[in-house]
């Protein structure tokens, strides 16, 4: 869970990219880290633990600092989860105190059941650390809109976003940097406007 | 959200203490208090030529890997990792339930002085954690001035030209 640092007066927050495998979470760090302009153009390097296919193995982690806040400054952890069905203890760790979630969902038509399937896993996983998915901050991204064989919008909403409180959705084509920064804004304001409505417990 | 303590800023100056203390007794190059979730609580010692962000985080993943392989093995867990490098070592061990002590130290220093030490120092981190998580919490930093339209450009994507230039 985010901390406020008083002693040197920094609000961490983590996010995590969760998803299908080979549905762009990767993509979408590597984005943000080679475009982003922070207003203290502070990046911290981008750490990723691939296999040597360039699948990942453990996480990607970016660490990014933001705007100030009346004189602290905000710090986002970024990180991925290995998309692929046999690394799920690998996900339940990376999960363990998450503040905001960017679910990164594949257009392909065919990838529908492996993202309704990672859906229910994020719950899973989440319930298994005594977290639940209504309590966090998350969007959706329909990535890879791109390709010819992308399934409708409406459709991947209902899919992927058919609740009663709706979230935000956005689509992307994460290699050429559409989407990713409109979604990481977005995760960004809901967190903040969580933290402005229920308070940051002072931790540090 | 209590899974960590409501520290204050004389929290951190004590915790510091303590960090000092261990590294002179130890010769250890740095030592840090990280959360579960990678959070640098705080550090001591000369960090000059680490990246503190990346080793917390990576720490962070590997000691909980490590207590996953514990569960898979039928032990409740392992407490500690060591990693052994031609100049630096790494040490991590459990303060409690949620956070970690990371010591980087010279591969010449003995694992068993670091090892001997931490078992005081991680005592004495912990039960600062504890007193201060008794303590009623105190109020969180105020957001309420930060306007809705601020934060829809938190983070700016570089302009191809501006990108060229640098």
């Amino acid at each position: 869970m985010a901390i406020i640092n008083q002693a040197t007066k920094e609000l961490q927050v983590k996010v995590v990219y969760y998803g299908p495998a080979m549905g762009g979470k990767t993509t979408n760090l590597v984005q943000v880290h080679d475009h982003v302009q922070t207003a203290a153009g502070d990046k911290g390097k981008l750490v990723s633990l691939a296999t040597s296919s360039e699948r990942t193995l453990f996480f990607d982690f970016l660490p990014v600092e933001a705007m100030t806040i009346r004189g602290f400054k905000t710090k986002f952890q970024l990180y991925t989860v290995p998309g692929q069905v046999i690394y799920n203890t690998t996900r339940q760790l990376v999960l363990r105190g998450v503040d905001g979630i960017v679910f990164v969902a594949d257009s392909q038509y065919e990838k529908m059941p492996e993202n309704v399937e990672s859906f229910q896993n994020l719950i899973d996983n989440l319930n298994s650390i005594k977290f639940n998915l209504h309590d966090i901050p998350y969007v959706l991204q329909y990535n890879k809109r791109d390709l010819p064989n992308v399934a409708p919008i409406e459709y991947m909403e209902f899919l992927l976003n058919n609740r009663e409180v709706q979230v935000p959705s956005f689509t992307s084509t994460a290699h050429r940097c559409e989407g990713v920064f409109e979604t990481l804004n977005m995760i960004t304001r809901l967190l903040l406007h969580k933290f402005i409505n229920q308070g940051v417990p002072q931790r540090a | 959200m209590a899974n960590l303590p409501q520290l204050t800023e004389e929290d951190i100056q004590k915790l510091d203490a303590m960090l000092c203390e261990f590294i002179t007794s130890t010769d250890a190059s740095a030592a840090l208090v990280i959360d579960e979730a990678g959070f640098l609580i705080t550090h001591q010692g000369d960090t000059s030529g680490f990246d503190l962000t990346s080793i917390g985080a990576l720490a962070s993943g590997a000691f909980m890997a490590s207590q996953a392989i514990a569960n898979l093995v039928n032990e409740k867990n392992f407490n500690c990792i060591y990693q052994q490098g031609e100049n630096f070592s790494l040490f991590v061990t459990n303060v409690d339930e949620y956070c970690m002590l990371i010591v980087i130290f010279k591969a010449t220093t003995g694992l068993g002085v670091v090892k001997y030490y931490a078992a005081t120092a991680v005592k004495l981190i912990a039960r600062q954690l504890k007193i201060s998580r008794k303590r009623a919490p105190g109020e969180g930093i105020d957001l309420s001035t930060l306007k809705a339209t601020d934060t829809q450009h938190i983070f700016r994507k570089k302009e191809l030209g501006e990108k060229k230039r640098r």
